[in-house]
């Protein structure tokens, strides 16, 4: 890491821990614990699809995974959130290896399709769960929570310890997060790993022949970004209470794609900067309700199109050289 | 790679064996019943024309394409059906036909991960990389010439700087047996010029050979024995001079004009040491 990435890295922090402090309205802390949430999926998506290079779309159905995990366990077997989370880490962990073993064998589009056709059947599993499970009261309820979405598994505990300020508890918690994912990100990115998903994503054959295994390291960049990914879906679950296959929609992966996309891909701050300017546009056309899944898809084309590196990668090859007068050719191509 | 050329203590026999090796496409045998040893020290030439079977050979060697029956025998283990990862730790390397190499990453990341990952067996990558590794990918440059471009990036790197720098990569991750496939095809006589330095000076480091080639004269000039393949069978294993009066060799692959060519280029080469360096 840099000693750049590391003063901006403390500076976002600060920033965010102060927040609270300027006594914002709980929407603006409620939009700041879901810019978490999401910030934290859009990092690790970034190491598989920006940094490895495996076109994996299988990153929401992780983050639900975790997100039902983490809720069945405090729901069937009566455990506090906190305990439940990792282990629905841990759950997306698995539940990502078998889609690495799957995806092995296949390249590029195929990869997309077959984790699409992955999270569509995780969405149709739940949604059709119409079976009784147990009994609340005189209500049949569903294993998964069906239609409904799993509820009645408790949270993170905030209310008892923090009484009305109890989102702060949330908040701090998602920034947490939000940290750690981020600083696993610069760290595996950084380190001969990263180089090594790097590698595979620029020629596979020709790694392997160097030494680089792409079964090893191609499942330990889906199981590394798959823990993060699954404590965002714990940690999603605990916050709203609430776990539905809303999580799964089409029209979510979107939205995170994008975060990182406009962001730039595999760039290691592109996922903090994509999923902030997101959310900002998000919010900005939220007025229009019929055009707000076609403003994000403009503000996308529009990167695409204008700005194909991103904001991160933009800032990094273009602006800043220019004010520093770098000399030229070392760290550029490595973002 | 810096130990002299008799460290695998000379006596054991060669540090590579082909035996019975056969490999098909369907109902065409790429290669057939191919057998051939590689003592230690040595640089066989390999030739032959177009589709004669000399890629598919490295294939089956490096661990890319698993020979249909035969075995081949690398420092007295059998690596018939090992991964190409493990045969790239177990100390062969390969320089390809085509030019490759890790395009958004520079060119000195791209002979440290050779280093780092294709030296040995990283179980567990560290968290950044060794000293020893960043001294091994210089020195590597160092051989092929390329230490003033080692923070360009490989995409934006010439085409005989590619090549350059794959054998740099392929040097950095400590073989002791190196193959490389066709590494002059497509330059031009001064580039080749270039490469025959370099690979002039890699049996110095230990590091034994194969070269296919195309361009006779590169062969004989490097080669201390060559063998001519064609339809995936041997025709020719000996001296270079033995070869261009071999009847066989001249009629299917050199022609009169080449073989009465490559005469007089070894006889000149024989009588006054500094080869030339022309087509
Ligand atoms: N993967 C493959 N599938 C089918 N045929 C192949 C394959 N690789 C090589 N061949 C065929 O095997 C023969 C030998 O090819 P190759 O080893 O590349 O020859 P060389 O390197 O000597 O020019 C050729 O006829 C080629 O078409
Ligand atoms: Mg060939």
């Amino acid at each position: 890491m840099s000693r750049r990435d590391i003063v901006v890295g403390l500076a976002l922090l600060a920033a965010l821990l102060a927040v609270p402090a300027l006594d914002p309205s709980r929407y603006i802390i409620g939009q700041l614990t879901l810019f978490f949430i999401w910030a934290t999926i859009v990092t690790q998506w970034n190491l598989v699809l920006g940094v490895a290079g495996i076109f994996s779309l299988a990153q929401t159905a992780l983050f639900a995974f975790g997100g039902y995990v983490t809720g069945m366990i405090g729901l069937y077997f009566g455990w506090p959130l906190w305990f439940a989370l990792p282990v629905g880490g841990l759950a997306a962990v698995a539940f990502s290896l078998l889609i690495g073993v799957a995806c092995l064998r296949l390249r590029g589009a195929y990869v997309a399709l077959l984790t699409l056709a992955i999270s569509q059947v995780m969405y149709l599993l739940i949604i059709t769960d119409t079976e009784c499970f147990y009994m609340d009261g005189v209500t049949c309820r569903n294993l998964t929570g069906g239609t409904r979405g799993l509820t009645k598994y408790g949270d993170f505990g905030f209310r008892e310890i923090l009484g009305a300020q109890w989102i702060l508890g949330n908040y701090y918690l998602g920034a947490a997060i939000l940290a750690l994912a981020t600083l696993a990100s610069f760290i595996i990115i950084r380190s001969p790993l990263g180089m090594a998903f790097r590698a595979l994503r620029d020629n596979q054959v020709y790694a392997r022949s160097r030494g680089i295994s792409r079964f090893k390291y191609q499942l330990l960049v889906f199981a590394v970004s798959a823990f993060f990914t699954g404590l965002a879906g714990g940690f999603y679950a605990g916050h709203f209470k609430v776990m539905g296959a809303n999580t799964l929609y089409l029209s979510l992966s979107l939205f995170l794609l994008s975060m990182v996309i406009v962001g730039g891909v595999g760039r290691v701050w592109g996922p903090l900067a994509g999923a902030a300017t997101l959310m900002i546009a998000d919010e900005a056309f939220k007025e229009f309700v019929e055009y707000r899944n076609l403003g994000i898809g403009a503000v996308m084309v529009l990167f695409v199109m204008l700005l194909p590196k991103g904001i991160a990668g933009t800032i990094e090859d273009t602006l800043l050289p220019r004010f520093k007068r770098a000399p030229k050719g070392e760290g550029q191509e490595t973002g | 790679m810096d130990q002299g050329v008799a460290s695998g203590d000379g006596i054991r026999g060669p540090l590579l064996a082909c035996r019975n090796v056969s490999k098909y496409f369907g109902a065409l045998a790429a290669v057939r019943d191919l057998g051939f040893d590689v003592s230690p020290g040595e640089v066989l030439g390999i030739g032959g024309p177009n589709g004669a079977g000399k890629t598919t050979l490295f294939e089956m060697i490096s661990g890319f394409n698993a020979a249909d029956s035969g075995e081949i025998v690398f420092d007295g283990e059998p690596i018939t059906g090992w991964t190409p990862e493990r045969i790239c730790h177990r100390g062969i390397a390969r320089v390809f036909q085509m030019n490759a190499g890790f395009d958004t990453l520079s060119a000195r990341e791209n002979v440290i991960l050779a280093n780092y990952f294709g030296a040995t067996n990283r179980v567990i990558p560290g968290l950044r990389f060794s000293r020893e590794s960043m001294d091994r990918a210089d020195q590597s440059l160092e051989v092929v010439g390329m230490a003033d471009k080692r923070h360009v990036a490989c995409r934006h790197l010439p085409v005989l700087d590619r090549k350059r720098l794959m054998i740099a990569s392929a040097l950095a991750s400590e073989p002791r047996l190196l193959l490389m496939d066709e590494p002059v095809g497509g330059l031009n006589p001064e580039e080749i010029a270039d490469i025959v330095a370099i690979v002039g000076r890699l049996p110095a480091l230990g590091v034994t050979l194969i070269i296919i080639e195309h361009v006779m004269r590169f062969l004989v000039q490097l080669s201390t024995r060559v063998m001519i393949l064609h339809h995936g069978e041997k025709i020719y294993e000996g001296s270079a001079a033995g070869m261009i009066r071999d009847r066989t060799v001249v009629d299917v692959y050199l022609g009169e004009g080449t073989s009465t060519r490559l005469a007089h280029f070894l006889s000149a080469k024989a009588g006054d040491a500094g080869p030339a360096a022309s087509a």
